[in-house]
């Protein structure tokens, strides 16, 4: 088992004709992702890697019955894109690209919530599962199937994470790329908890960042899990930054520090950890 | 991006609404000339992108012209928290009989907009907020939503808008609540709203906060010369340097150079020096997918930083991939050079090439590299980051 991705979803790739679409796509069959087709408004009837390309979503869905969608498109047709995967009966999709505006995202996570499906992103490395699917962006070379499951912010600190991990042969069962943008289709808890029901997950790290609320969001859910968390944050010694005017600061309150936030998931029972190396070392003391 | 405070209050106007007539000014002599023309007392208003302006003594009133240039003076010397005054608004002053606040902003964590109102404007508001938050009023919507009058006049009754006011006070809130949608606002905000003594509402000063991701779509923004713009205030030489060169990059007054990655492990790269007792010399982040090019431009901001004793170099490639970086690397060595030691670690996405192509680069050139310590996915980042920190104190001498 794993969270969100296995070697049986069916993956399509919106956006698979365009540089990177096309790249990332040979990637991930390399990789053994079971890649199943894609789309590109008006080039309908090619194909890419052996795969077939249509129209649109709907189409793709009826001959290859893709269940998950890896978006390779430019931000500002994100929103479109994730409507019409989401339209069109697919639960999970992948939302690449950075810099996607804020109120598109809003409007994505409306339809997701409305539908049941989870959205990964935007800004986001993808998922992986490792040994069965690689969905997005992410090296290979960092991860090996095992049962740590791995929530991030940061691409490039999910890689970090897994390395330590593979290196120290505890390997991953799922590493989800939360995404960098502002707002994000989906949340550290509801990730966290996908974690909790998955039985080859024996514990989860998560890592975060100064800035914003969704980490402190997350104890609710931490506080509610068996699978032991383990937190990291970024940004312990950043320069304070600046902030965006008084009405953010009484919608989200007073904003967390790295090390407050550390603290609050601390408090929630999450581990801290200062370094990747600090991750194994608490993983064995708790005999995962 | 955030707006000035004059060009909020244009799109306030283009929404219908109230503000009060208003000119701009960048010299002493213009705002003589300006204030000659009004009649009653004035008050003149620095514009920075920056909130707090008040408190700072950055907003002044005159009465007649010979005072206002006066003050105009004292307040185009001013620097409001690093943000130099470059311009005045000069308005009528209000006869203030009461002050109230109306805002729309996001609350990311439950995907919502959010509209807030108080009967208590003014300067305080975020205390307002934290000691009696029962006097703030929400009205959350999803995006899908309007908002509809009959919420805007509740909204407004429980702040205190007087009776006669009612209507066109929950006009002003549903403007407000267009224009956030309508310009993909993050922030827009009325504090305070100004009850005059003759029983008028006016939108006494005007805050936005735009999404940097959608003003793309926006192209009326561009006729007004809103564009993007570099808003934290004072930039050093360097952070300038590095601005125009499109790459993100903040001094810091340590001594290790960071040459990292995207975003993410730029802050906890730095966290990771001090960790091990060092001190970083700035932040920075290459963005995803950096070209070779911008890749040694991030190096030569380093090497000419006489701070920078070493630079501390980690590349794990995801969209970024490995034989560009190496590439950017290898174009620095040959066009610039390497004066100072550098540590760096590279793994991910095409690392064979990556590898490939420096050891390639050093068969032909081995001086280039003789500063560079270079590892693979072998050494953890952790050794990286110390090593960098050991050989900082080497250079310093200890």
């Amino acid at each position: 088992m794993a969270i969100l991705c296995d070697k049986n979803s069916k993956v399509m790739v919106q956006g698979i004709t365009g540089g990177a679409g096309k790249f990332h796509t040979e990637r991930m069959l390399a990789y053994g992702t079971n890649i199943v087709g894609g789309t590109s408004p008006g080039k309908g009837g090619q194909s890419v890697s052996g795969k077939p390309v249509f129209d649109t979503v709907v189409e793709c869905v009826e001959t290859t019955k893709a269940d998950v969608s890896v978006i390779f498109l430019p931000a500002r047709f994100v929103k479109e894109a994730a409507i019409e995967a989401i339209r069109a009966g697919i639960k999970f999709v992948v939302a690449i690209p950075e810099h996607i505006p804020i109120h598109d995202m809003l409007y994505v996570r409306e339809e997701a919530v409305k539908a049941k499906a989870t959205v990964i992103g935007g800004n986001t490395a993808g998922v992986m599962t490792p040994g069965e699917s690689n969905l997005g962006i992410m090296p290979d070379i960092a991860f090996a199937p095992g049962k740590v499951g791995t929530v991030s912010r940061s691409g490039s600190i999910t890689y970090y994470v897994a390395d330590t991990l593979t290196r120290t042969g505890f390997g991953e069962s799922t590493c989800v790329g939360l995404g960098g943008d502002p707002v994000l289709g989906s949340t550290f808890g509801e990730i966290l908890w996908k974690f909790e029901e998955d039985e080859k997950t024996k514990a989860v790290v998560m890592c975060g960042e100064i800035g914003g609320v969704y980490e402190e969001r997350a104890t609710e859910v931490i506080r509610k899990m068996k699978t032991p968390v383990l937190a990291m944050i970024g940004g312990i010694y950043a320069p304070p930054g600046k902030r965006m005017g008084h009405a953010g600061a009484i919608v989200e309150g007073k904003m967390g520090t790295a090390k407050e936030k550390l603290d609050i998931l601390a408090e929630a029972g999450a581990y801290p950890c200062r370094t990747f190396l600090d991750i194994p070392k608490t993983l064995k003391k708790l005999g995962v | 991006m955030r707006l000035y405070e004059y060009e909020s209050k244009q799109l306030f106007e283009n929404f219908k609404i109230p503000v009060s007539k208003r000119f701009m000014a960048k010299t002493p002599d213009e705002v003589y000339s300006m204030v000659e023309n009004m009649v009653g007392p004035v008050v003149l208003k620095s514009q920075v992108l920056t909130g707090g302006r008040g408190k700072a003594g950055g907003i002044k009133f005159a009465d007649g012209a010979n005072e206002a240039r006066t003050k105009a003076k004292e307040l185009l010397q001013m620097k409001i928290k690093g943000y130099a005054v470059n311009s005045v608004l000069i308005e009528p002053k209000l006869a203030v009989k009461k002050e109230y606040y109306v805002g729309v902003t996001l609350d990311r964590a439950n995907y919502k907009i959010v509209i807030i109102a108080s009967g208590e404007g003014g300067v305080d508001i975020e205390k307002t907020a934290v000691d009696h938050p029962d006097k703030i009023f929400k009205k959350s919507l999803s995006i899908k939503e309007n908002l509809y009058s009959f919420d805007a006049l509740l909204l407004a009754k429980k702040i205190g808008i007087p009776q006669p006011l009612l209507k066109e006070s929950a006009s002003i809130i549903i403007n407000l609540f267009e224009l956030f949608k309508n310009y993909d606002a993050k922030l827009v905000e009325i504090n305070p709203l100004v009850l005059t003594n003759d029983d008028k509402l006016i939108a006494a000063d005007s805050r936005m906060s735009l999404d940097d991701d959608a003003v793309f779509r926006h192209v009326d923004l561009k006729e007004m010369g809103i564009e993007t713009r570099h808003e934290e205030g004072e930039m050093t030489p360097r952070e300038r340097q590095a601005y125009e060169w499109g790459i993100p990059y903040l001094d810091l007054d340590g001594d290790i150079g960071m040459f990292p990655g995207g975003a993410g492990f730029g802050i906890m790269g730095n966290d990771f020096i001090h960790y091990f007792g060092g001190k970083p010399a700035n932040f920075m982040d290459s963005g995803g997918g950096p070209s070779p090019e911008r890749i040694a431009k991030m190096l030569v901001l380093l090497d000419e930083n006489p701070d920078v004793k070493v630079i501390f170099g980690a590349r794990f490639g995801g969209i970024s991939r490995c034989d560009d970086f190496a590439k950017g690397v290898i174009m620095f060595l040959k066009e610039h050079g390497l004066s100072k030691p550098m540590v760096m670690r590279m793994t991910g996405n095409m690392w064979q090439e990556g590898v490939r192509m420096f050891e390639e680069a050093k068969k032909e050139n081995p001086e280039l590299f003789e500063h560079i310590e270079f590892h693979g996915i072998e050494t953890p980042i952790e050794e990286i980051a110390k090593r960098a920190v050991e050989l900082a104190k080497e250079e310093r001498g200890q």
